[in-house]
């Protein structure tokens, strides 16, 4: 039961971020997150599972400062990658423009 | 969603020969300038950090251990680590300004400055946080 709430969960994440994806605006990479973070520009910040717990702890005190929220998303950079339709692996992930999609409220 | 580089915000220095530092953001600029289209910010640091004193010592020692040694200098913001902590010290921007590293009189001048008002907050004892040297 646990596992298909999980499962159900996920889905929902990564539904939201192809919509963000399509509609609104996001950089990735700890340098765009850190430099969006601190113009006060990022609205969620998505961390993968294996993201460099150094960088993480930066980024989620940065974000914290910001009052901006971590998603700690349930799968390694190479499932966010794919979740956010590229080629290539991404550890956090930082959202500057929501566009049509309800990430943010659904994560409060 | 907000910005927190703004004045009197503690930040950590994380490069140059200061890299350990606690300091105060005097001006920041987020946009950069002319001169480099990065952003920066102006710190007042603490380069040596004033002694552990204790009760047992007298004033003449506790004095002497109390100083402190200060920098004034220009950095990235990249090379900043912020803080949840803030100092509002009352730093004299017309002391303490970007023209300041043009002449090293000027420069002498402003690290004075900041030297003696970070001293007179170190005596009255709040913010201990800021004055205690980084462990790492």
């Amino acid at each position: 039961m646990a596992k298909k709430s999980k499962k159900n969960a996920g889905d929902n994440i990564n539904a939201k971020l192809q919509l963000v994806m399509k509609s609104g605006k996001y950089q990735f990479g700890r340098k765009s997150c850190l430099k969006a973070l601190r113009t006060g520009k990022g609205k969620l910040v998505v961390v993968s599972s294996n993201c460099p717990p150094i960088q993480r702890s930066v980024i989620e005190y940065y974000a914290m400062l910001s009052k901006c929220g971590v998603h700690d998303y349930h799968g390694d950079n190479n499932d966010l990658g794919t979740a956010c339709g590229k080629l290539f692996r991404i550890s956090c992930l930082i959202i500057t423009d929501v566009g049509d999609s309800d990430i943010i409220k659904t994560n409060e | 969603m907000g910005k927190f580089m703004k004045p009197e915000k503690v930040v950590l220095v994380l490069g140059g020969c200061y890299s350990g530092c606690k300091a105060v953001i005097v001006k920041n600029t987020d946009d950069g300038t002319s001169d480099g289209t990065y952003s920066h910010a102006l710190v007042a640091g603490i380069d040596r950090y004033p002694r552990k004193v204790t009760v047992a010592m007298g004033k003449k020692k506790t004095a002497k251990r109390s100083k402190i040694k200060s920098f004034v200098k220009i950095y990235n913001y990249n090379h900043l680590m912020p803080t949840r902590y803030s100092m509002d010290i009352p730093l004299e921007k017309t002391v303490i300004n970007k023209d300041v590293f043009r002449d090293p009189a000027h420069k002498h001048r402003a690290q004075r400055e900041a030297k003696v008002k970070f001293e007179e907050r170190y005596n009255t004892g709040k913010k201990k946080w800021s004055f205690q040297k980084l462990w790492f």
